[in-house]
């Protein structure tokens, strides 16, 4: 393990419009931090030694880096399009590596058998051909034209469709997914995925939206996407190691897998190793 | 632990807590396993882990003659090899994609899992009747210091004077695993009296772990 890659990043580590003066005691990579806000009101990160952190508020979310980001936090264009509604979805704990909580986010095989009658249902299990491919100019990983049909692909959903599907990894423990949005098939909704690393074996996902759906309640799209991840905890907290495996040797993938192959790809590449195993054991 | 003369055999579980076509975790000293009965009474024991993603292959389901994972449904054979990837229909898995197996027996009710490849067969329990496991934090010496005697070669523990019989087995994660058997015919109070006297000791082999007099 090496946090050194890792630590100039930025990481998602609380909502914004939830902070207050008492703060949120937490921790970033092992080290223990306060996340508050100050006497004027604004986001204030503190660190284990008393030092303070850097800052941002993007996505309804307070993010801080332990180290020196030598970028801003990634851009969601799509994210600032008039008309979006964003949903703070909360958080969930999961005694996992944070990069198994984005391997799993990034993987569509599962629908059926972990969200079933919701995001997958048998015999609908069959993963398509699609493209994967680290983007250089960026430094992101990509994956596009991925096809899936679904039982009920959002809240706003009635009925089954085949959903399209785009997967962005612009960050080690973040993702951002473009999906078929029922109302407006010429927009994408946005769903991300924001992890925080506590440790290497545990975490604070944070799911956040960006949708066009004027009808359904608040509640219902928080529950609906609550309900998705707590199916999702239900399997990361039972996967034998809790590190990712970087190396080939220690797991099988298939063709279905290649997002997650690019995925561990580029992180090897990047030595972003917090929450990984090197050497298979 | 009583590995001597039992071999590499661990009783893990009772034949009556693995109905057909279900699956429940057990441990031998190799690891987890996830044991497993076909929808048409086969048993079989694999390990704990799926190779694809390692997933809990114990909180997968059976479905036929296979057990799937719960998470990518792939599904395994009995000898634990992959027969379906969900995702690729028309795919015929390659042979390298294995569960690790292990030799598994039923004999009087009790479901025993051997560890290493071993040529013997597990030992038979003469009239005894399985009642319910349960698991302790006390040893298994803590236990003979209870029950007043000390385990058989089988791993058996008989307190004098009754019908009460444990098969103890210790497991590597500090645990003991106790199996409740009966001696002879019982009636329906004798097995309720029996249990609540199995947990009894259960509870005093505890307490002496805990005062650390078990030696």
């Amino acid at each position: 393990m090496s946090m050194q890659a890792m630590i100039d990043e930025w990481y998602p580590v609380g909502i914004a419009a939830q902070l207050d003066t008492a703060g949120r005691n937490t921790l970033l990579m092992g080290e223990p931090i306060v996340v508050a806000t100050d006497a004027d009101g604004q986001a204030k990160v503190t660190g284990g030694n008393g030092r303070t952190l850097p800052v941002r508020i993007r996505y309804g979310h307070v993010w801080t880096s332990l180290g020196e980001p030598k970028k801003e936090v990634f851009p969601i264009p799509e994210a600032d399009q008039p008309g979006r509604r964003y949903v703070d979805v909360g958080v969930v704990r999961v005694r996992c590596s944070p990069l198994r909580a984005v391997e799993n986010f990034l993987d569509i095989a599962h629908f059926p058998f972990v969200h079933t009658d919701i995001l997958g249902a048998e015999p609908h299990t069959e993963v398509q051909s699609y493209k994967v491919e680290i983007r250089e100019d960026v430094d992101e990983v990509w994956a596009t034209q991925v096809k899936f049909y679904q039982p009920q692909a959002a809240k706003s959903a009635s009925g089954g469709i085949t959903t399209e599907y785009m997967y962005r990894v612009p960050a080690p423990t973040c993702s951002v997914l473009y999906k078929t949005c029922p109302p407006r098939p010429s927009e994408w909704d946005v769903i991300t995925l924001f992890v925080q690393p506590l440790t290497e074996e545990l975490c604070d996902v944070w799911p956040w939206m960006a949708l066009f759906d004027d009808d359904t309640p608040m509640t219902d799209l928080i529950h609906f996407q609550q309900t998705i991840f707590l199916q999702d905890r239900s399997i990361l907290e039972n996967q034998i190691p809790r590190l990712l495996p970087l190396d080939p040797g220690m797991e099988i993938p298939t063709r279905a897998d290649l997002t997650s192959v690019a995925y561990r790809r580029w992180l090897k590449r990047h030595n972003y190793t917090y929450g990984a195993q090197l050497v298979a054991q | 632990m009583h590995s001597d003369t039992t071999g590499s055999w661990t009783p893990v579980a009772l034949s009556a807590d693995l109905p057909a076509g279900t699956v429940i975790p057990a441990r031998i000293s190799a690891g987890s396993i996830a044991l497993w009965r076909s929808e048409s009474g086969r048993l079989s024991a694999s390990a704990d882990r799926c190779p694809h993603r390692g997933m809990s292959l114990s909180h997968g389901f059976v479905r036929g003659e296979a057990l799937s994972c719960i998470y990518h449904g792939w599904s395994y054979a009995q000898g634990g090899n992959c027969i379906r990837i969900p995702a690729h229909p028309g795919l015929t898995p390659p042979e390298t994609i294995r569960a690790r197996t292990f030799a598994v027996e039923e004999a009087g009710g009790v479901i025993w899992v051997a560890a290493d490849e071993t040529e013997t067969k597990p030992p038979v329990l003469e009239g005894l009747t399985p009642l319910r496991s349960m698991t302790t934090d006390a040893g298994i010496s803590a236990i003979e210091t209870a029950a007043g005697t000390k385990a058989s070669a089988e791993g058996l523990i008989e307190p004098a004077g009754g019908t009460l019989c444990l098969l103890v087995s210790a497991r590597n994660d500090g645990q003991t695993l106790i199996h409740v058997l009966l001696k002879g015919e019982t009636s329906p109070a004798d097995r309720i009296a029996a249990s609540r006297e199995a947990e009894s000791l259960r509870r005093a082999a505890e307490d002496l772990q805990k005062k650390g007099i078990a030696s």
